[in-house]
């Protein structure tokens, strides 16, 4: 059987608060679950205020760890997604896909590799040669461009992709991202030596998701509540 | 129907199944003189009837390997994929082949702790695999009497020993007729099938 082309909405969130933005996918998420009509698929993009994150193996993070990570002027938060601690700031696209696999593939690993080999496209549309490593992740050489960590309920993904394009990269100097020792991270600004915004990064990436996915994207005005139906409204 | 072409890893999952299969097979031939053969391995029971031979090439037909590896109590699915086999009145709970094939590499499993009380569909942790952490339902209503400590240290069993070494959780069953409910081996072979094609 070969199923329908799936449709996905794409709503730019832009730059917003890492808490605001989990509340909004949640929520996304919740109706999803809560309701047996299908609503349609979403592509959040967003840029986040800095924010260190963890992932379910909470333990590996002390609360000294995370005083520790907030003296230095970040948000922390503890969250359902796979993954180590990662870092998301300013200059860094974060793409969270709220995507119901039952219409695209019931395989979180497939859904995973197509995330990747979405951001390895975009990067070749930059110009830049990645690829995947046995860490999950997609990286230019030795150095982590994209982190991933996802969630994944009832085939309801959430939580996404970041990546980064001109992200003041003195942050990931405090912690060890995505627990993966003896490597580094890039930028698309410091791979092609030139200043790559957000806003630049967000078109080759879209396209290129609707090829890997092989979707249509509709596009929504910035009001989230035209997206979250049936639900009290969300304060941006 | 469009397949994507399989990963290493996926391939090297199937080999080791197939590997599995044979070895069984030939179990299986070994113990057909057992009387109680077909209440032990109900998903060979039709093919059992049939020659030896043909038996064998079943078994290494990859699509009916996904839950025949357990030759003790029969086990019961969930539409999440999930496994449950009951002895003495204690059911234990696991995840299936399909869905640790769907998953990938298991690198952590988020278990709840013994006492907690579960109802049926609840969540009652979660798995981490690729990067990707999915939530684990479980299958039936009742308290959570011991986990598997082994995962702790050794979290690729979920994906290596499904249906034994990999096993979550054990629970009570407080209510009987959520077991009779669920699908037995053969529903579930059609269920997954319904999901591949």
């Amino acid at each position: 059987m070969t199923l329908a082309k799936a449709t996905v909405k794409v709503v730019n969130l832009g730059r917003i608060s890492y808490g605001r933005a989990l509340q909004i996918q949640q929520r996304c998420v919740r109706q999803r679950l809560d309701t047996s009509s299908e609503l349609a698929n979403i592509l959040l993009l967003c840029e986040h205020e800095p924010v260190y994150t963890i992932g379910i193996r909470q333990k590996l993070y002390s609360a000294e760890e995370e005083l520790r990570l907030k003296n230095l002027g970040a948000e922390f938060f503890r969250t359902n997604r796979g993954g180590l601690i990662t870092f998301h700031g300013p200059g860094q696209l974060v793409c969270y896909p709220i995507l119901n696999l039952g219409c695209f593939k019931k395989s979180v690993r497939w859904y995973v590799c197509e995330l990747e080999r979405t951001v390895i496209g975009l990067c070749r549309k930059f110009g830049i040669k990645a690829s995947t490593s046995p860490d999950t992740g997609v990286w230019v050489g030795e150095n982590k461009i994209c982190a991933l960590g996802i969630n994944c309920r009832m085939y309801i993904t959430s939580h996404g992709l970041a990546l980064n394009c001109n992200t003041d990269m003195r942050w990931f100097d405090n912690i060890v991202p995505c627990g993966i020792v003896g490597k580094g991270v890039t930028s698309l600004s410091q791979e092609l030596g030139r200043e790559v915004t957000v806003p630049e990064a967000i078109p080759p990436l879209l396209e290129t998701f609707a090829e890997q996915f092989n979707c249509s994207l509709t596009f929504e005005d910035g009001d989230i509540n035209n997206i979250i139906v049936n639900d009290s409204p969300v304060r941006l | 129907m469009v397949h994507a072409p399989l990963t290493l890893q996926a391939r090297q999952v199937i080999l080791y199944n197939t590997a599995c299969a044979v070895k069984m097979a030939m179990f299986v031939s070994l113990r057909c003189v057992s009387a109680n053969f077909y209440s032990v391995l109900p998903l060979f029971s039709r093919a059992a009837r049939a020659p030896s031979s043909r038996l064998l090439w079943k078994a290494c037909t990859p699509r009916t390997l996904s839950t025949a590896s357990q030759l003790s109590a029969a086990l019961k699915f969930t539409d999440k994929h999930e496994w449950v086999r009951v002895e003495g009145g204690v059911s234990t709970v696991g995840i299936s082949n399909f869905a640790q094939e769907a998953l990938g590499d298991v690198v952590y499993c988020g278990l709840p702790e013994v006492g907690t009380k579960l109802d049926q569909m609840e969540e009652f942790g979660a798995l981490e695999s690729v990067k990707a952490a999915s939530e684990l339902y479980s299958p039936l209503s009742g308290e959570v009497t011991e986990i598997n400590e082994e995962l702790a240290d050794n979290p690729g069993l979920v994906n290596k020993s499904c249906y034994d070494k990999g096993w979550l959780i054990k629970m009570t069953i407080d209510k009987p007729e959520e077991v009779d409910a669920l699908m037995d081996e053969a529903a579930y072979e059609k269920f997954i099938k319904s999901i591949d094609d």
